[in-house]
This record gives C-alpha cells, structure tokens and sequence, in this order.
C-alpha cells in the first residue's frame, strides 16, 4: 500500500478498562440497532462481531496463582496495509482504500458474494440481512469533517487512540512496548496493537496472513488467464500463417 | 451413397444444446474476466456488478445443464481410447504437416476425445464450486477450496475453449457447419471419421 501520511489507530489492553463505550459510540454513529444478547457468565457481550457491531471489546480471563487476570482487547477490522479482502472482492469499490489508508466498503457496490469473508485473515467482514458486507470503516465519514472516530473519541482511558501511524508507533515503542503488532505484518495494519504479552493471548495470530490459496489465485492464477488466452489466440494464429487450414485436396490424394 | 451425399453428423437437439453451451461459456468468461479484473466497462454493460452476479450464477446453471446432457452423446466415445487414437496424437494430428496421413478416426478424433473429457472434467468442477461459492451449503467450509478450484478450472478452459473454435473454424474449414446444419458431405466425413462412417455404414 502506497499512503503517506497513513492514519491508524493504537489500541492499548493495558489502559482498558472495559467500559465498552466504544462499542455504544461506534453504533450510535453508525445507527446500528442494538441486539438482544444472554448471559454467558461473562460481562463479555457480545461474543462477537456481528453486522450491527462492528468493534468489541474481547475480555480475556487468564486465571494466575493468586486471582485472575483480565485483559481487554478492542476487537475490529485491522484496516491491513496489504488487505485480503479488498484482494478477493470481485467488485470494484465495493471495498476501497480511504485517503488515510483505512478500508472502507460502499454497500451499493456490494454484490454480496461474501469471499471478502474468507479472504480476510482476521475473521472481520460479517454480512446484513441482505448479503452486503458489514464491518468498520474507521470513520471515513467522521474523518473527512475532521473528527476523531467514534470508538477514539468516546473511549474515557486513550486506550484508543486515531492519529499519524508513525507517531503513534513511536508512542506506544516510547510507552515501553518494544514490539507493536502490526506495525509490520500484511504491508502494515491500520490497527495497530500495543500488547504486554504474545499476541495469541489477546486472541491474535503471532503472524497474520492472507489465506495461501488467495495469494496464490491472485500471484498465479489471475495473470495466467489473460496470459493463457491471449497465448492460444496468438498461437492459432501463428498456425494458420504457417501450416493454414487442412486442405480437404490434399487428403485426397490418399484415397 | 455418392460422396456428395450429405450425412448427419450432429441432431438438431446436439446443434440447440452445443449452442447453449457456447453462448453460456462466453457470458461466464466476459463476466469472469471483469470479476477478476474489476472491468468496470463489462460491468454497466450488464447493468453493473449486481446484476451481472445474477446473469453469471444464472448462465452457469445454463451452462452446468446443457454440459450434463452432453455426456449421453460424447462420454462413451470419447473414453474409447485406442491404437489409432495412440497414433493420432502421435502425429499431432497431422497439423503440423502439410500432408495430413492420420490414422482413421471415429466420430470424435483422438484429439477432441482428450478435449472433451479435459471440458467435462473442468465443467464439473466449475459447476460444483461455483455452486458452493454463491449458495455456501456449508457456512464457511469449502468456499476458499471452491474459489481456488473455480479459479483452476477458468483458466482450463479459457486455454482450452479458445483452442477448439480454433480448430472448429479456421484450421478445418467445412467443420463449422456442423453447428449449423448438423450435416457434412459424406467425402469430408470419409476423410476425418472414416471409422465412423464404416460403423454407421453410409
Ligand atoms: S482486517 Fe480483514 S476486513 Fe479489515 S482490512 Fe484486513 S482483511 Fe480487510
Ligand atoms: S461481499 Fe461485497 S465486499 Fe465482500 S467480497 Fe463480495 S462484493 Fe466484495
């Protein structure tokens, strides 16, 4: 991905204090109707994205010796530099890439083939009741007045925090967090996490990556249908200026 | 039965369905090829990318059908491989001399057995994934398998296809006319499905 002046957003568990105004802020916003969910013996709820939530906050219950250790991670589209889903989308501007380097969707776009599902490495793209796709888009329409997204705005500790990609890098490496995630992986995330422990703790895969399949349909598969065709096509044609077509004459002296 | 005597070489029904399958395989690959490449242009032709989702799901059903009813008429012949078929490609089947002396063929000739059973082969499974990619009968499971094999089977017969209206047309005049008229001069058959005319006994 080719932005300057990217934008992203740092999420800190360690200054999370799972008050989930973030999840509340970014329907508000996004005028996405509230669900009906049980009680699971958790305060975590609900227990996962769904098309009218699009970031959640993950509680993370890690028993140690003496009490239990709670971790709180803000759940969402990773905003990915090199994004499978816009990689597998079949329409164009269904997913495109904002000026700040987020990726948003445009439902109108949408034909709601769903691939967008299996090519994101994150588990993010959930679907509507009408196929289209559902997920964050950092706020693209927040953005472009100038506000924070929603989720930044609202979240009381700076556990969420939008601004220059680099600077926040730089802030979170300054805060003593030697290694940030995604600050590398998939060309970079858009969300990018500031993690005390592995990532797998957090419910995060140590090295994301596009399914092998989609890279390899998109490295090999795609070039070699034009390449294929127009092969066959020159070929044909280069057969016919040098040997022509079967002479039905010829064949007869045969007979 | 003089040599100028027309005999039938394909059925009215074979002519119908061998057409179906040619209009279909082209709406699918010009749709394919703008999915793939986001062709905005071949998009508001179908009247955007919605509604060319339809026409390509729709048109693979056109296609799967009229592919199913052609196993009646050319799977049996076309898995009759023998020494003559051997020879025949041997010969490359004679078109890349400019005198032909190939083997005897039945009424499919070793090359277009091949060709037939590598379309069927990748007819099959462009159906069934396709299929799995637009109903996903199983949440989740297969779609990616399916996409990848979807993907694989487009690029067969975007190869392969092209190869046969070559071969159908240009290189082999007086072949086209099968799809047309259903009928060849029984001298063109003598010359390229000799087995076959002795079978049938013309
Ligand atoms: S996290 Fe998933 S949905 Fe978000 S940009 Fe990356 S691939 Fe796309
Ligand atoms: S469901 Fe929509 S956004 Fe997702 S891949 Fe399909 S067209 Fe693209």
């Amino acid at each position: 991905m080719t932005t300057t002046n990217r934008k992203a957003l740092l999420i800190s568990p360690e200054l999370c204090i799972g008050c989930r105004g973030c999840q509340t802020a970014c329907k508000a916003w996004n005028q996405l109707p509230g669900t009906k969910t049980v009680n699971r013996g958790t305060v975590e709820n609900p227990p996962d994205l769904t098309p009218q939530l699009y970031n959640r906050i993950r509680y993370v219950e890690m028993p140690s010796e003496t009490s239990v250790r709670w971790l709180f991670v803000n759940q969402r589209c990773m905003h990915c530099g090199d994004a499978g889903c816009m990689k597998i989308c079949p329409a164009p501007g269904a997913l495109y890439r904002t000026k700040e380097g987020a990726v948003a969707f445009d439902k109108d776009k949408c034909i709601g083939c769903k691939l967008c599902v299996e090519g994101c490495p994150f588990d993010v793209p959930r679907y509507d009741e009408k196929g289209k796709i559902a997920k964050c888009h950092l706020c693209f329409d927040r953005i472009a007045y100038g506000l924070l997204p929603a989720c930044a705005k609202t979240c009381p500790t700076g556990a969420i925090r939008y601004g220059e990609r680099d600077a926040l890098v730089e802030m979170a490496k300054k805060a003593g967090y030697q290694k940030v995630y995604g600050e590398m992986d998939l060309e970079g995330l858009g969300a990018i996490y500031a993690f005390r422990d592995a990532p797998k703790i957090y419910g995060y895969a140590e090295k994301p990556g596009i399914p092998e399949s989609v890279v390899f349909w998109h490295k090999v598969l795609k070039p070699l249908s034009y390449i294929g065709l127009g092969g066959v096509v020159a070929a044909s044609l280069i057969h016919y200026v040098a040997f022509g077509p079967k002479k039905d004459e010829e064949v007869k002296k045969d007979e | 039965m003089s040599n100028n005597a027309m005999v039938r070489k394909a059925s009215s029904f074979e002519i119908v369905n061998h057409w179906a399958l040619a209009v279909s395989f082209f709406v699918l690959a010009v749709s394919g090829y703008a999915f793939l490449f986001h062709l905005e242009g071949v998009g508001s032709v179908f009247g955007g990318f919605n509604q060319m989702r339809a026409v390509h799901n729709w048109a693979g059903v056109v296609f799967a059908v009229s592919l199913f009813l052609t196993i009646f008429h050319y799977l049996p012949v076309s898995l009759h491989f023998t020494s003559d078929d051997a020879a025949w490609f041997g010969k490359a089947g004679g078109y890349f001399s400019k005198r032909a002396a190939v083997p005897p063929q039945d009424e499919l000739n070793a090359g277009q057995k091949l060709y037939y059973l590598v379309v069927l082969a990748a007819g099959v499974v462009i159906s069934a994934s396709g299929i799995v990619i637009w109903l996903r009968p199983w949440a989740k499971s297969g779609i990616l398998l399916s996409h990848l094999l979807h993907n694989i089977s487009f690029d067969l017969m975007v190869i392969a296809i092209p190869a046969h209206i070559y071969l159908a047309t240009l290189a082999n005049p007086g072949t086209f006319r099968i799809m047309v008229y259903g009928t060849v001069p029984l001298s063109w058959a003598k010359k390229r499905h000799a087995k076959w005319v002795q079978r049938m006994g013309f």
